[in-house]
Formats: structure tokens, C-alpha cells, sequence
């Protein structure tokens, strides 16, 4: 399998070398050329759109900032290749940042309307500067020289292609880096990504200007390759088709991208033509019409859903018949086919080829193989200082509005037990958790874990420093496998920056390896291995919960703060989770734990404390705290034991 | 009422449930025991329309359901009380539970006296009815679940499916939670129940089935169930009872 993909993509990459050999027609070498361009673009985009989540209607506006870099550099400086290049990619990087602002407030149609607005901005901007880029007269330029020669059409045309390969390489490497997972993990979760101490505010930052430089390449290749450039150019009609391949050519897909710029260069260019529209239609109609009987054969789809995209294709050829002229119609039936695609192939045509056809998504398996953990348990052991207090916190108080949900709690942790937390449903202990990780900032109180105060540092930073934590409602990252969802919380384990990504630096490979190892044998030591490659959102709910702790010990905590982890869980999965929390503190972590089952909360807690209507009512030994007047009245209720 | 024939269904390419069979008759609790994964929640997903089983039958009141909407389902007279409460998070108590009336209001259900139905479903739940202005996004896990579970009574529905419904709640409220069970099966609402607390779950049921690895590999009326020495080993033990 493996060799197959590497033979196809070694025909591609000669296919695309080889093409103006063959074919001398300067106008579809320009044609592929733009293809390559735009792909560049898509690639950087779905790192936004894909993989973190986030809308961004504003690349056209980056691909303008590109283009206008080389542009300007040329015309005033007549600057050459090697400058103008990585200071169109630095530059609209630079922007790229500026675009993240708003995202990291608002998300959404929000989010959708600010970027929209960014892209007007800038194309209005470079408008008006005619000092610096001739307004809308344009700025005309010559294909660049390198090594003192200067290049033809042909030439560079392959320096594009070689640029779009890298391209993709680079971006394929980062995503299947920690730095990708990182991209994903905030679009599953982003409160579970800063608990795992994956910063949203950087990472979110980060994934708008990697995606902007190559904005930025793809412009300036553009601006080359247009040998002029003007204003109108990086509009928001653009800015939207950019958005639209994603979608169509199905998102998180290297392939998805070059199928969605293919699609946005060449179908206004087919409709041009009746002839041509004839034989797209046909086409189009027959794809459809296998993919949906290969499709019903194999069980992936009924003919009740088929129905109606083979009807509508086959419509389709048959309307390219009855007209006579395109004319009227070219728009028309470039936004039928968009709609139609964006409908039926909410996966873009890349997740609907694969899933008609059964193919697996091309998992990380492959990598993963031969690779496995060695050793007793992946559990880090902590030894520092034994005995005396981890945590300590003192009159916190939490005010909603009126509601006081923790009033005056302390709380004091020893290292090394296994702290109960209980309390009627509502009594603040969630919200304890929630002040702890930074995800809440007490309204009074001070909280310092290992000598060093929590109040106002964010959750990642706390996350750090050595406390991790479970969710009540699980939070995990549903489209990542459980392995995936492990190495997230490994991620600080990497100290490999964006260069050693994207060249394999022996440092990388190392780190990958390490944390692949430790992955599975966390996953191994709460009894998911043979689960690692599933997508977390397809796991049942105890075996969620369960994830959730590998992930949690994945940072290496000093202390775990465990929430609910048996609800939902039968006895035996309940006998199972005691025997690994007292394995957890034999190395050492500290565990808060919250808990309504009172039988894992008294055999296993060394001290419990009770909340009532945020105030500590009761705390001791289990035995005195289950015997305590106040505690049963309010808590256990007469039936139980 | 409620009758399932070898019922094959799961996610994607995994198939979780290899064939089984339930019957619960009208006016019974019937109980589904298993361990985590076992096939429990997906199989109260199939029932409700939420998952499209592989294969197998399941009717309601003698009309063949499977492969149809929730929506549709839900007209026809099931509930369903999902496993991690599912509440309208950002709509008031009172406004999530006429929701679960809707196909009542909008006359594919024979509407009755949904007003009427409001008060007893908030005295049969008392902590609801001290925050039925409230947001239900702002209430603890406990009352969330709470309101999942008077939301599905809303309905006046012929079955009511509930998944865990004691999950996340402390332990006095566990045992409130049973005796509204207690007190909804003597009213004789049908039920079909999923609990973390096999033990107890028996001692409200009528009839048991337990689930393992997608197929049923006992079942009887829960007093038998509850003296099988395999079950009382495997789900009954120490822990978990309450």
C-alpha cells in the first residue's frame, strides 16, 4: 500500500515535470501553473479551516499581500527571486498573525464577517496606496531571473511545481507533527487543549501565519506567473472560491486541496464552451453514476440517497443538450454544480471517493508500525519531596453574579494521597476543579500548588506545571484517535520547532518515536491498546473516560485531578479504574479525586472533604466523614452504605 | 409494545450489536445489563431512531420503526432520555420541557393536557420546580439529568428509553431517581432501562436481558436474574450497588 502511494506519487510529480515537454501551448501551462498556485493556498487554508476549525475569509486578502510584496519589490527595488520570495512569505506571515487577533475572540459567522472584512480592507488599502503600489493602474513585471538567467515560461513553470511540492510536503510534515495534532486538538476541545497545556491563544496564532505564508509564497508565485497585478484581482469573489475548494475537494487532505483548486481554475473554463460543458456533463453524470453503484455494492449506501445525486447528474447532461449557447447559463451552472457538490459531499469529494470506495483514511498505522512500548508502565514517576502539602488553598471564594458557588473553601492536598471531594450535585466541587486548572479565576482566595501560586496564570501554563485533570463531561477530541488524544497530552514532550518538522531532523524523529512509545503504553496501562487506532468519538462513554485519564497522565503530572471517573461505569469497570488509581499513586501523583460511588471514594481516599452549597461541611477520614451527621443528612441519604 | 428481532447495527465499519432480541411489554420495566462497550447505549440509540440499524426488526405498538427518523419515532410514542442529559442548555426549565411535548402541541401526538402534565412532571421532580425560570444550561449535572428524564414523561409517550439515568448524581439522589422509576412504573409508563447500577435496576424491573459484546447472553424476570450466581458475579458484585 504504502509503495503503491509512493509509486503514484512519484508519476504524479514526473507527469506534472513532464507536461510543457509535451505539450507547448503556453496557455494550459499556464492553465496547471495557476492550478499549482491556487493549491499552495488551499493547502495553508485548511490548516485554518480543516484542522483547527476556525473560518477564514480573508486569504484572498493574504494572497493579495503576497502578491503585492513581489510586486512592489520588483518594481521600486527591482528586487530578485530570493528576496522577493521569502519576504512575500515573512511579510503576509506577519499578517497572518494580525488575522488571528480576532479569532481568538470570536468564532463562527462572527469570526466569518471579521476575516471578510480583513480581505476588504486590504484590497481597498492597496487601492488607495498609489505611492507604493500604482493603485489600481496595477503593477506590470517580467518572469524572474535566477543565477543570472532569466526565466521563460517553461522554466518557470518548474520552478513551481517544484515549489508546490515542497509546499505540500512541508505542510503534510507539519500536520502530522505535534504542531498539527496541537491545530486539531483545538478545534475538539479547545478547553481540553489548554488543560493539556496546548496553549489555544499561541497555537491558534500559530496556524494563521503558517497558513499566511504559504498565502503569501502562492501570491508572489502568482504575481510572476500573472506578470501583472491588480487591486481587483484578490477580491472577496476569490476569497469565497478559495473557501469553496476546501470544502469540495473535502477538507484535511493534501489530495482534497489540489482537487478543490483544480475545480475552481478549470469549471468556469469548461462552462465557457457548449462542447466542452457536453463532455464535462457526461462525465460528471457517468462518476456518479459508478461511484454510486460501487458504492450500493459495497454496502456504504442505499438507493434511496443515491437517488437523487445520479438523477440530478444525469439531469444535468441532459439540459447540456437541449442548450444551444452558454452564455446566460455559465454562472448559473457553476453555482448549481458548487451547490450540489457542497450538499451531497459534506466531505468533500476526496471523504466521498474514500467512503464509497472503502478506503481507509490513511491513518497513522503505517507510521505507528514497529513501533511498540517497551517496558513495565509508561507512568513517569514523580519523587519530588514526598510527604508534606502539594496544594493548599485558602478562603477561595467564586461569585457568579449573586451565586457564591465556593464560599471560603480551603483545602489542603498532601502529596502523594488520594484526596476525596464529594458533595451533593451543584455544590461547587466542578467549580473547585475549574479554579484549580485556571479555567475559572477565584474572585478571592489564594491557591498554591508546589509553593508556587495558581491565581491568574492561564490553564496551560497551570498545566505545565504539573497539575492535569478529567472532564465531568468528557471532553476529548472527538476526530483524533485515541492515540492521537494521548500524544496531545504528551506534546510537551517536544522541544522540535517548526524547522525540524518540516525536515525530519534526527531531533524530531526522536521525539516522535518517544512519544509514540509512550502514547501506546499509556494506552496500554488504562487497557485501550487495541483501541489505539479508533477515533475517540466512536469509543463507548466508559472507555472515554477512561482515555481521558491516559491523556491526563500523559503531561506527567504532579497531581490529577480525577472528575466522575467511574460514573457511568459497572462493577467490574469499577473494580477495574480502583486497582489503576492506586497504581497511579504508587508512582507518586497525587489524585484529587471527585466521586459519587462510595465505594471507590471510601476504599481507596485517604482524606475526604465535603462541599455543600459551595461551603466545606465535613472533612476526615473517610470512615468519620461517612458517620458525620451533616454529611448524610445532605449527602448520603438514609439508603446508603 | 416495544419488540426487537435480531437487531444488527453500530458505527461505521464497526458493528457493535450482533443480532439481538428484547421484547418489553406494555406496562413493564425491562432492564439491559452489561459492562462498558457491551452495546448498551447504542442499542437505545437504534430504538430511537438516532443510529439506522445494519439489520433486524424493531416495531412500537406493531408499526415497524427501524430505518425511520427520530423525529417520526418520537411521534409514534417514544421517548428517550439520553445518556449524558442532552438538555436545551440555553432555553429555561419550563421551556425544555414543553419542548418535550412538541409533537403534542403540533398535533401529531393526541395533545391531552400538556399544562397539567407540566405541574406533575415538576411535582414529580421538586428540585426542577424550584428552578423552572432557570436556564437549564445553569443547573448541576444532578437536575440536568433530572429534566432529561421529565422532559421524556412530556411526551406522553408509550415507552420511555432511559440511558443512565443515576449517572453523575450523589447518592441520595440515586435513590430519589429510583423511586421516581418506582413511582412511573406504578402510574404504568413502559420503560426500557440502562443503568450503572445493575442491583438496583433489577430490583425496580420486571424482566432483565444481559448484554455482551453486542449479543444477549442471559435474560429472565429480574428476580431470577438477580439470584443467577454468573449475573449477581459479574454485575452485582461489592461495588456499584448502592
Amino acid at each position: 500500500m504504502k509503495s503503491r502511494n509512493l509509486i503514484l506519487t512519484i508519476l504524479g510529480i514526473a507527469a506534472l515535470l513532464l507536461f510543457p515537454v509535451g505539450i507547448h501551448n503556453p496557455y494550459y501551462i499556464h492553465l496547471l501553473e495557476t492550478i499549482m498556485i491556487y493549491a499552495i493556498v488551499l493547502f495553508g487554508l485548511d490548516i485554518v479551516v480543516g484542522y483547527t476549525g476556525q473560518v477564514s475569509l480573508g486569504h484572498a486578502g493574504l494572497f493579495g499581500i503576497g502578491a503585492y510584496t513581489a510586486g512592489v519589490l520588483v518594481f521600486k527595488l527591482a528586487a530578485p527571486l530570493w528576496i522577493t520570495l521569502p519576504a512575500a512569505v515573512l511579510l503576509t506571515a506577519g499578517f497572518g498573525a494580525l488575522l488571528a487577533l480576532p479569532a481568538l475572540r470570536v468564532s463562527g459567522p462572527y469570526l466569518a464577517m471579521v476575516t471578510l472584512a480583513f480581505g476588504t480592507i486590504i484590497q481597498i488599502l492597496i487601492n488607495e496606496m498609489s505611492f507604493l503600489t500604482e493603485g489600481p493602474l496595477g503593477i506590470k513585471l517580467e518572469k524572474p531571473s535566477m543565477f543570472g538567467h532569466k526565466l521563460d515560461e517553461r522554466e518557470f513553470y518548474w520552478l513551481v511545481v517544484v515549489l508546490t511540492v515542497l509546499s505540500c510536503v512541508v505542510v503534510h510534515r507539519i500536520l502530522r507533527s505535534h504542531l498539527g495534532r496541537a491545530f486539531e486538538a483545538l478545534r475538539g476541545s479547545p478547553v481540553a487543549s489548554d488543560c493539556m497545556g496546548v496553549s489555544v491563544y499561541r497555537y491558534k496564532v500559530y496556524a494563521f501565519v503558517i497558513s499566511a505564508g504559504f498565502a503569501g509564497l502562492a501570491g508572489s508565485l502568482y504575481a510572476y506567473s500573472e506578470q501583472y497585478i491588480s487591486p481587483n484581482s484578490y477580491n472577496n469573489e476569490l476569497t469565497v472560491l478559495f473557501l469553496l475548494a476546501v470544502i469540495m475537494g473535502g477538507r484535511k487532505s493534501r489530495i482534497g486541496s489540489m482537487v478543490g483548486a483544480a475545480i475552481i481554475v478549470l469549471l468556469p473554463k469548461l462552462l465557457d464552451d457548449i462542447e466542452m460543458f457536453r463532455y464535462v456533463s457526461v462525465g460528471l453524470a457517468i462518476l456518479v453514476a459508478v461511484v454510486a453503484v460501487l458504492g450500493i455494492q459495497k454496502g456504504r449506501t442505499t438507493w434511496k440517497q443515491m437517488a437523487i445525486p445520479v438523477a440530478g447528474s444525469i439531469a444535468l447532461a441532459v439540459l447540456s443538450f437541449t442548450l444551444k449557447t452558454m452564455t446566460d447559463w455559465r454562472l448559473s451552472i457553476f453555482g448549481v454544480i458548487m451547490l450540489f457538490v457542497v450538499y451531497y459531499l459534506q466531505d468533500g469529494i476526496v471523504g466521498f471517493v474514500r467512503s464509497a470506495l472503502n478506503l481507509k483514511r490513511a491513518k497513522a498505522e503505517g507510521e505507528v508500525a514497529g513501533v511498540a512500548f517497551k517496558g513495565a508502565d509508561a507512568l513517569s514517576t514523580t519523587t519530588a519531596g514526598s510527604g508534606g502539602e502539594i496544594l493548599k488553598a485558602t478562603g477561595v471564594l467564586m461569585q457568579f453574579g449573586g451565586l457564591k458557588a465556593l464560599n471560603n473553601v480551603d483545602l489542603s492536598i498532601r502529596r502523594g494521597t488520594i484526596h476525596g471531594l464529594i458533595g451533593p450535585n451543584g455544590s461547587g466541587k466542578s467549580t473547585m476543579m475549574n479554579v484549580l486548572t485556571g479555567i475559572y479565576v477565584p474572585t478571592a482566595g489564594e491557591i498554591n500548588f508546589a509553593g508556587r501560586s495558581v491565581v491568574g496564570r492561564t490553564s496551560s501554563d497551570i498545566a505545565l506545571s504539573g497539575i492535569a485533570r478529567t472532564f465531568q463531561n468528557v471532553q476529548l477530541f472527538g476526530e483524533m484517535t485515541a492515540l492521537q488524544n494521548v500524544q496531545v497530552g504528551l506534546h510537551h514532550t517536544f522541544a522540535s520547532n517548526l524547522l525540524d518538522v518540516s525536515l525530519h531532523t534526527p531531533r524530531y524523529l526522536r521525539e516522535s518515536t518517544a512519544a509514540t512509545q509512550r502514547g501506546l503504553g499509556l494506552l496500554k496501562f488504562v487497557g485501550l491498546e487495541d483501541l489505539a487506532f479508533e477515533e475517540a468519538r466512536n469509543l463507548p462513554y466508559g472507555k472515554q473516560r477512561l482515555l481521558e485519564i491516559a491523556r491526563a497522565l500523559a503531561l506527567d503530572p504532579q497531581l490529577l485531578l480525577l472528575d466522575e471517573p467511574a460514573a457511568g461505569l459497572t462493577a467490574p469497570d469499577i473494580k477495574e479504574l480502583i486497582s489503576f488509581i492506586r497504581k497511579i499513586r504508587e508512582h507518586g501523583v497525587t489524585v484529587i479525586l471527585i466521586e459519587h460511588h462510595m465505594d471507590v471514594v471510601m476504599s481507596m481516599c485517604d482524606t475526604v472533604s465535603v462541599l455543600d452549597f459551595g461551603q466545606k461541611i465535613s472533612e476526615g477520614l473517610p470512615a468519620q466523614v461517612q458517620a458525620d451527621e451533616k454529611v448524610i443528612e445532605a449527602y448520603l441519604g438514609g439508603t446508603a452504605t | 409494545m416495544l419488540q426487537i428481532k435480531n437487531l444488527v447495527a453500530g458505527y461505521g465499519k464497526v458493528q457493535v450489536l450482533h443480532g439481538i432480541s428484547i421484547h418489553v411489554p406494555k406496562g413493564k420495566v425491562v432492564t439491559l445489563i452489561g459492562s462498558n462497550g457491551a452495546g448498551k447505549t447504542t442499542t437505545m440509540r437504534a430504538i430511537s431512531g438516532m443510529i439506522a440499524p445494519t439489520s433486524g426488526e424493531i416495531s412500537l405498538n406493531g408499526t415497524r420503526v427501524e430505518g425511520k427518523e427520530s423525529y417520526d419515532i418520537a411521534k409514534l410514542g417514544l421517548a428517550h432520555s439520553p445518556e449524558g442529559r442532552r438538555v436545551f442548555a440555553t432555553m429555561t426549565v419550563n421551556d425544555n420541557l414543553i419542548l418535550g411535548a412538541f409533537p403534542r402541541l403540533t398535533g401529531s401526538r393526541p395533545k391531552g393536557d400538556v399544562a397539567g402534565d407540566l405541574e406533575r412532571a415538576l411535582d414529580l421532580f421538586p428540585r426542577l420546580k424550584e428552578r423552572r425560570l432557570q436556564l437549564a444550561g445553569t443547573l448541576s449535572g444532578g437536575e440536568q439529568q433530572m429534566l432529561a428524564m421529565a422532559r421524556a414523561v412530556m411526551l406522553n409517550p408509550d415507552v420511555v428509553l432511559l440511558d443512565e439515568p443515576s449517572m453523575g448524581l450523589a447518592p441520595i439522589l440515586v435513590a430519589e431517581v429510583f423511586r421516581i422509576i418506582a413511582r412511573l412504573k406504578s402510574e404504568g409508563v413502559t420503560m426500557l432501562l440502562v443503568e450503572q447500577f445493575a442491583a438496583a435496576a433489577l430490583a425496580v424491573a420486571d424482566y432483565g436481558y444481559v448484554l455482551e459484546n453486542g449479543r444477549i447472553s442471559v435474560h429472565g424476570p429480574a428476580t431470577q436474574l438477580r439470584d443467577d450466581p454468573a449475573v449477581k458475579a459479574a454485575y452485582l458484585g461489592g461495588s456499584g450497588s448502592h
